[in-house]
């Protein structure tokens, strides 16, 4: 099996805390990878380290095979990230924005790839607003569209449907499970558990910067137990 | 309720400082303020031999008013700048949505907070250095308290004139335009009728330097009047608007594909243009300033050649044009790029490409005052020395700040590491100027260092684990 991210001893420390504490971790392709944890457990923190935005203390990490630290750029590169604090710059429009990506990441044909986002998210009457006058679900809807519009090999994403109304989350859902079955591979960090457990196949537990658990959704149904009751025996709460 | 929302307030300035520039290096910055005006206060007797007393009255008052100006424009901005530094973040100034108090009262609790959070900062400091130096130069016992009713008051005229300024422009761009022809009116009727310069007639300038309860008085109306006004004519502006732009990205990076990365200059210009940074920040952070620096160092007239003044002149542009790198790194953070395959050398590279091309702006002005001043022939010297200047401290900014240059007001380290770096090679051009004009030229040697200082500086922050998401 393809592993397209491989983490060893990764570790990350700001000053004397610890936020991310000697994880193995690997990641086959074709997963719907959940990384769980409460707040501040450290998932942010794992995915700005496979991504290549700050460098581990110690250990080291390959994503899609290129050394995080030695090659972020080459990994920015591959893969598409959607940060938990959506940020696109404050003075472009929404279809300014997506032009900026296209052209950052040369994607050809980038008006008409935006035209399916605008249309397929809902929200072409957004596409001339600037980003600042955005609210939180449409900014969100902004940064998803970005994550795709190269139609990248591996996702990362933070906390991918928590400004979504239901309906938004639906369509959402349905599209990264296509997205897996058409070859694709998904890393998603989150806090909800019942969006884990609908769309994962395989998870992994952080908590207090420490990996408890990892292993695939599908041993929890052998076992007859629900990721939210797993999730509470190893974290102990 | 009032006092509680001050105090935050000042808490919340207090804590946005320091997290910026670090606790300690943020708190020793009014004392180095102090420790300079000390010093300098000694050195007092020897400008007085080549500077009337009343003209450098008129350049202390002329930074005050500066920085009044300054203040007043940052707190405007400061939300935008702020959520760009920090992410989604609200400051108490905008808050209004979410606390029982209207926009009119937290303004006006905001400039209160401003006012005394930057008399404690800038004016005590200020005043302390020369108070407690004032016994051992043996000036008047009364000076350093009419200095500092002087400075408060043109600090507050400079904040209030601002807020006035902006609450004008929010209402009627029309109506600002009046007002700014009213001043250019005003000031040439005084000149050409009396001979008087409108600085002289400023009443903080005549405060100190002859102080009466009639100038004491004319000081407190030109604070209270601009205060009062803006906060009754003051109209909140909300966010969220559905005004739309159309895609100016598209086209502006394709007339920028000369560059190497032309869509992050095309990013640099249309945040520059629609954050109102284009002509505000023309007129404000460098027309205003270099107007000023113009006025102070006409007064050395008597004493150098004219080409020395403005070979003098085309260095300190070429020091205020390098600040336009704050323009283009002001609304920007790293987390704006970290989704996308960009490092940070790829955008300072960027940014350096745009600030090239906004030095357009300090070209056509040096050409300007080149003629204006009937020196054309000085012409070529003026010109390197500008550019040369103006590179090297950018180059000296990126080494020392990498996308961050606004650290460079507040951070006593970085700020004392700059001055030195700029400070010694730029004493050594300008006496080499005033030997002979066209030693001047010899600036372009600076291409040197400032060529190592930007590879260096591409390797430090590259190093350095970037604010991102």
């Amino acid at each position: 099996m393809v592993t397209v991210i491989e983490a060893s001893g990764l570790t990350k420390q700001f000053g004397n805390t610890t936020a991310v504490d000697n994880v193995t971790l690997s990641v086959p392709q074709g997963a719907l990878f959940g990384l769980l944890g409460p707040n501040g457990s450290g998932k942010t923190t794992m995915i700005k380290m496979l991504t290549g935005q700050i460098r581990p203390t110690t250990g080291m990490a390959t994503v899609l095979g290129l050394d995080v630290v030695n090659d972020p750029v080459g990994v920015r590169k591959l893969v598409g990230i959607i940060p938990e604090q959506e940020t696109p710059p404050s003075f472009l429009s929404a279809m300014e924005y997506l032009a900026f990506v296209g052209a950052v990441r040369k994607i050809p044909d980038i008006e008409e790839k935006a035209a399916w986002w605008f249309s397929f998210l809902e929200f072409e009457d957004k596409r001339d607003v600037l980003c600042k006058d955005l609210s939180r679900g449409t900014r969100q809807k902004l940064m998803f569209a970005q994550a795709f519009l190269h139609k990248p090999v591996l996702a990362l994403i933070d906390e991918p449907l928590i400004n979504f109304d239901p309906i938004m989350q639906r369509k959402v859902k349905g599209y990264l499970a296509d997205y897996v079955k058409s070859g694709g591979t998904i890393f998603i960090s989150t806090h909800i558990l019942e969006i884990a457990e609908e769309i994962c196949s395989g998870f992994a537990i952080l908590h207090n910067g420490k990996l408890l658990y990892s292993g695939a959704i599908s041993e929890l149904s052998g076992k007859k137990q629900h990721l939210s009751e797993f999730f509470f025996s190893q974290v102990q709460i | 309720m009032g006092f509680e929302l001050f105090t935050s307030m000042m808490k919340e300035e207090w804590r946005l400082h320091s997290t910026v520039f670090g606790s300690i290096s943020f708190a020793l910055f009014p004392v180095l303020i102090f420790g300079i005006v000390f010093m300098s206060s000694f050195l007092l007797p020897l400008f007085r031999a080549v500077l009337p007393a009343g003209d450098l009255a008129l350049v202390t008052i002329g930074v005050f008013l500066l920085l009044g100006v300054m203040v007043g424009g940052f707190g405007l901005l400061g939300n935008e700048v702020m959520n760009r530094r920090f992410g989604q973040m609200s400051l108490l100034a905008y808050s209004a949505r979410s606390l029982p108090l209207s926009e009119r009262y937290i303004f006006t609790t905001f400039i209160i907070k401003d006012i005394v959070y930057y008399l404690f900062l800038w004016v005590l400091p200020f005043v302390l250095g020369f108070a407690v130096a004032s016994p051992f130069i043996g000036v008047p016992a009364m000076l350093p308290l009419l200095l500092f009713v002087s400075l408060t008051m043109t600090f507050l005229f400079g904040l209030s004139a601002i807020f006035f300024l902006s609450t004008v422009y929010s209402r009627s761009k029309p109506a600002l335009l009046v007002i700014f022809a009213a001043v250019v009116v005003m000031a040439g009727w005084a000149f050409l009728s009396y001979g008087t310069r409108l600085g002289d007639l400023f009443p903080p300038l005549q405060l100190l330097r002859n102080a009466t309860w009639i100038s004491f008085f004319l000081s407190c109306i030109l604070v209270i009047i601009p205060f009062v006004v803006s906060v009754l004519i003051f109209k909140p502006e909300y966010s969220g608007t559905s005004k739309r732009f159309i895609n100016l990205l598209t086209p502006l990076t394709r007339k920028l594909s000369f560059f190497p990365t032309p869509p992050l200059a095309a990013k640099d210009l249309i945040d520059l243009w629609r954050s109102g940074g284009g002509i505000g920040q023309v007129l404000f952070s460098f027309l205003l300033p270099l107007g000023l620096i113009w006025f102070f160092l006409s007064v050395l007239k008597s004493l150098v050649p004219d080409y020395a003044i403005l070979l003098v002149f085309a260095v300190t542009t070429g020091i205020i044009s390098a600040t336009m790198y704050t323009w283009i790194t002001s609304f920007d953070t790293f987390s704006s790029y970290a989704c996308l395959p960009v490092s940070v050398s790829t955008l300072i590279t960027s940014k350096i490409c745009t600030f090239t091309l906004l030095q357009v702006i300090p070209a056509v002005f040096i050409v300007i005052v080149t003629i204006i001043t009937g020196m054309v022939q000085y012409l070529i010297p003026a010109m390197v020395l500008w550019g040369a200047v103006s590179l090297y401290a950018l180059s000296v900014s990126i080494y020392l700040t990498g996308l961050t240059p606004n650290i460079l007001v507040y951070d006593v380290r970085v700020l004392i590491a700059f001055l030195f770096l700029i400070g010694v090679p730029v004493m050594v051009v300008i006496a080499l100027s005033f030997i002979n004009p066209y030693f001047g030229i010899a600036a372009l040697f600076l291409g040197i260092p400032a060529y190592g200082l930007v590879r260096k500086g591409y390797t430090r922050w590259e190093a350095k684990d970037m604010a991102s998401f």
